[in-house]
């Protein structure tokens, strides 16, 4: 009793650090399970969803009587993805013959409001759309889903588009499970023949390298797990993915896999999910791909690079086939089946997808708005729905606008060139280029190029001048003769007008339309520097503004952004607003979070900026923007103003039609010159551009205070209509000369473009 | 093979669009279809052009400077001002505003849509943007009812 008691004794004695250990081991085990459990169950449901934020372009509005190219529409349509049918009866085709066009739309979830899938005819002729029918009954108002122009990503870069498991065709996920994990639904995250088969191969190249991992093992292995090939590793790997398989039910974990399994890169941007992939290779939503395309994507999971189809398309044919084989072994599809699309190319889009970075510049402008407000974490991963006011048709016509003409003026390619589109009365961002390489996301001079803007800032002091209409109209004389100051620290500016020449007595209005430096610069200085920086900060000029002297002529350093958020004021009629690019941003769930909303304030005299507008329509008709109607139809009124700086380093024009305010900047990034003037460089960017995407001819709207009267050209005097040298000039009221000339009016059948607009007669 | 035969359909199609492109220029319904054969931008540097002042008549015979409103885009958005206008009732003013500016996109000459916005801020109570876009409409009013309201809330 004793001695077995004692035995017992020496034997628990001789046993306990084995049983220590043992429980040590097992303890570390646990706490190793509760940790990696935790980590699963606190990030799994946040991982399956994190989204960067998605960036639309505003939506097509269409209608009848919109104004709309059918090329135009054709380009909106394949920026969507639609796919070209004979006849469209699922969402997202388009048949098209001509004008004529059959679009079954794809529907989208606007900020509050559901935009339906429908079937629509749609006819456009002359440049407008003629005809819009749902149903065989007429249509009011239909929007286009809107084209999504980039995403703010996460560092790493990762892009999805989310995608239910029961909205993918079912071949596709069945084909998958075929392919890279045929027990998915009976396992419990792990195979044991699938470890075998691995394990024997590893001891047999003596390292590991094969993976013979589950479906569930690929996920945790992307979701947690770097990826390096260990033995720890591999085992955390096993682990995690038997707590998965305990956590979730298989639905949610297949699920989570389609939507991350990497399907390759696109610069800084890498592929995952099945959904985007269908986007990136096939420009097809993913509910409508082909058998041949459905395999190739499950192919290409086993080596997204090995088998991409644009690099390799031999082997990437030959992988879609060992699929297409195998979900015809399992069942999945039939022999006939595999057999039809083994037969099939490759089905890829031309052109890779049009997503991030084609339009670098526009975005930018959208992240720096956005970063004021948003953090940048937030927007990577919460899946913000942002919708812009980027318009893809005017961008084209930009990008294309800018290459056409500098190509032509210098083959070298030393130039570059920037410029803004506007849509004035909201002061929205439509276009924006920011370099000669449009899709370089690289410097961006529309908003960082710091110029100077010469005659592009003379509009500004002629509108303080003309808020004194007491003392300033648009005939008041001017002396435009030469002029010295000299500065405080002793130095003498004398500027010179372009052509070197003294111009003597000219009108107000002329030396704006003509661009007289020497007239401006002393209609500057009598108004005072500080009058015309107070008519700069109220058209919304912030950041230093020089106050010299040869400011008057465009001393300073602005941004093309800086000359459109000022060109914007004078074209809205005297109200500064804030330049616009995002209209809402929309949560993952689709609560409308945040509306930007429309506000401006009165700055200037509306009465002012309507005769500055005067002056500005007589540069483009009669002065140094006249090479504008080489494009533009005579008929079509647009006002603008050319600027040139020194040597010609800068080229310059801004200017609006009825809709839309352009500015453009061509110059070289060493600041050398250019041999440009204004009208000999940007002009012909901007003019390229208005010719093809304004819509609007500027309409002639009178203010209430307004009045016009015949002046005698060369004094300014009153004089009738009909004399030598008269020319009807509008005034506010009151303001008009008093000095006649004394001729009487007197028939005339003559008009020009400003009696033109009125017309009548008058 | 496929390849063949969808080029030849796009040319031929290329081709229908040209005709249909040359056929709406002729009838000049479009100002800004411009003629294929447009002059080459070459520009006589206006700058140092003789600068004696000649009042270039533009020879211009019909002007149709102020495009006329497209004749359905009221049809377009008026469902858009109707539902304007009930969510403004309700009090609903960001949804009001929403829609308004929509229509505003569609027609941004319309001194009607401006009518409704100048209310809708109004009803609000924002002020400064009543004043401001009673007074832009008034450039734009039609008719002496729209234009006297406008410039009732214009002040």
């Amino acid at each position: 009793m004793k001695a077995s008691l004692v035995h017992s004794h020496a034997m628990t004695r001789t046993q306990r650090p084995f049983i220590k250990l043992f429980i040590a081991g097992l303890l570390a085990f646990a706490v190793v399970m509760i940790y990696l459990d935790a980590r699963i169950t606190s990030t799994f449901s946040e991982k399956r969803w994190e989204l960067p934020a998605k960036v639309y372009a505003r939506p097509l509005e269409l209608f009848v009587g919109a104004r709309l190219d059918a090329d135009d529409l054709a380009y909106e349509l394949s920026l969507l993805g639609y796919r070209k049918v004979r006849q469209a009866t699922q969402p997202g085709q388009v048949g098209r013959a001509v004008g004529r066009f059959d679009i079954y739309t794809q529907g989208f979830d606007f900020p509050g409001e559901r935009e339906p899938a429908r079937r629509i005819k749609l006819s456009i002729s002359g440049g407008k759309v003629a005809g819009l029918q749902s149903g065989g009954s007429g249509l009011d108002l239909l929007r286009l889903d809107p084209v999504q122009i980039g995403g703010i990503y996460p560092s790493h870069g990762e892009d999805r588009v989310l995608v239910r498991l029961k909205d993918l065709p079912e071949t596709l996920w069945r084909g998958l499970l075929a392919t890279e994990d045929q027990n998915f639904f009976s396992h419990w995250g792990f195979s044991i023949t699938g470890i075998a088969r691995a394990a024997f191969s590893n001891v047999r190249s003596g390292q590991v390298v094969a993976g013979g991992s589950t479906i569930t093992q690929q996920l945790v292995k992307n979701y947690y797990l770097t990826p390096e090939r260990t033995i720890v590793r591999k085992l955390t790997e096993l682990l995690m993915a038997m707590l998965l398989e305990l956590h979730y039910d298989k639905e949610e974990i297949l699920e989570s896999y389609v939507n991350e399994i990497y399907l390759g890169q696109q610069g800084p941007r890498a592929i995952h999910g099945f959904a985007l992939a269908a986007r990136h290779y096939f420009n097809t939503p993913v509910e409508q791909l082909g058998l041949h395309q459905q395999a190739l994507l499950v192919g290409m999971i086993k080596g997204p690079s090995l088998y991409n189809p644009r690099r390799n398309p031999e082997r990437a044919i030959q992988r879609r086939n060992v699929v297409l084989d195998l979900m015809a072994e399992q069942g999945v599809i039939s022999a006939e089946h595999a057999t039809i699309a083994r037969a099939m190319p490759l089905g890829l889009n031309a052109a890779p997808s049009s997503v991030r970075d084609t339009f670098p510049a526009f975005l930018d402008l959208v992240r720096r708005q956005l970063r004021e407000e948003y953090r940048q974490e937030d927007l990577a991963t919460l899946g913000l729905n942002i919708f812009t006011s980027f318009d893809p048709l005017l961008q084209r016509q930009l990008e294309n606008s800018t290459s056409t003409v500098l190509d032509s003026l210098d083959a070298g390619g030393e130039l570059e060139s920037a410029s803004v589109v506007t849509r004035f009365d909201t002061g929205e961002v439509a276009a924006l280029v920011g370099g000669r390489r449009v899709s370089y996301a690289g410097f961006n001079r529309a908003l960082d190029a710091r110029r100077p803007a010469g005659s592009l800032l003379k509009p500004a002091i002629y509108l303080a001048a003309l808020e004194q209409p007491e003392r300033y109209t648009l005939a008041t004389p001017l002396s435009d003769t030469k002029v010295e100051v000299t500065g405080a620290n002793g130095q003498v500016w004398e500027p010179r007008n372009f052509d070197r020449k003294e111009h003597g007595q000219v009108i107000l209005h002329t030396a704006l339309a003509k661009s007289y430096n020497l007239a401006t610069a002393r209609l500057g200085m009598n108004l005072g520097i500080d009058t015309v920086v107070d008519m700069l900060r109220r058209l919304g000029i912030r950041g230093p503004i020089p106050e010299v002297p040869a400011l008057t002529l465009g001393a300073g350093e602005y941004s093309p952004v800086a000359m459109a958020v000022m060109y914007q004021a004078i074209a809205a009629g005297g109200y500064r607003m804030p330049l616009r690019s995002i209209r809402d941003i929309v949560d993952a769930q689709g609560e409308p979070l945040r509306r930007y909303v429309l506000a401006y304030d009165r700055t200037v005299s509306i009465q002012a900026v309507h005769l500055l507008h005067y002056a500005m329509r007589e540069v483009v008709r009669e002065g140094t923007g006249r090479g504008v109607y080489r494009y533009l139809p005579a008929q079509f009124a647009v006002a603008g103003k050319t600027g040139t700086t020194n040597d010609g380093r800068d080229s310059w024009f801004a200017g609006f039609s009825g809709d839309l305010l352009t500015v453009t900047w061509i110059g070289r990034d060493d600041n050398g010159s250019t041999g440009l003037t204004g009208s000999t460089g940007a002009l012909k960017v901007w003019a390229h551009f208005m010719a093809r995407s304004a819509q609007r001819s500027l309409g002639y709207r009178m203010p209430e205070g307004i009045e016009t009267h015949w002046i005698d050209e060369p004094t300014g005097a009153l004089t009738g209509k009909g004399c030598p040298n008269a020319r009807m000039l509008p005034f506010v009221s009151g303001s008009q000369p008093v000095t006649r000339t004394g001729c009487a009016p007197q028939e005339s059948r003559i008009k020009n473009w400003f009696q033109s607009l009125f017309g009548g007669d008058e | 093979m496929k390849h063949v035969c969808r080029s030849t359909t796009l040319e031929k199609l290329a081709k229908l669009a040209f005709a249909g492109a040359m056929l709406s220029l002729m009838a000049g319904c479009s100002i800004y279809s411009l003629p294929g054969s447009e002059p080459a931008p070459v520009e006589p540097d206006a700058q140092s052009a003789p600068s004696t002042s000649q009042p270039a008549q533009t020879p211009v015979t019909p002007t149709s400077p102020d495009v006329a409103p497209d004749p359905n885009a009221n049809n377009a958005y008026g469902a858009l001002l109707q539902q304007a206008e009930q969510a403004r009732n309700k009090g609903d003013y960001e949804r009001a505003l929403t829609l308004l500016e929509r229509a505003q996109r569609i027609d941004p000459d319309s001194g009607e849509v401006y009518l409704h916005l100048a209310r809708t801020y109004q009803a609000k109570g924002d002020l400064t943007m009543q004043h401001a876009t009673a007074e832009r409409g008034l450039l734009y009013c039609n008719g002496s009812s729209e234009c006297s309201a406008l410039r009732a809330l214009s002040r």
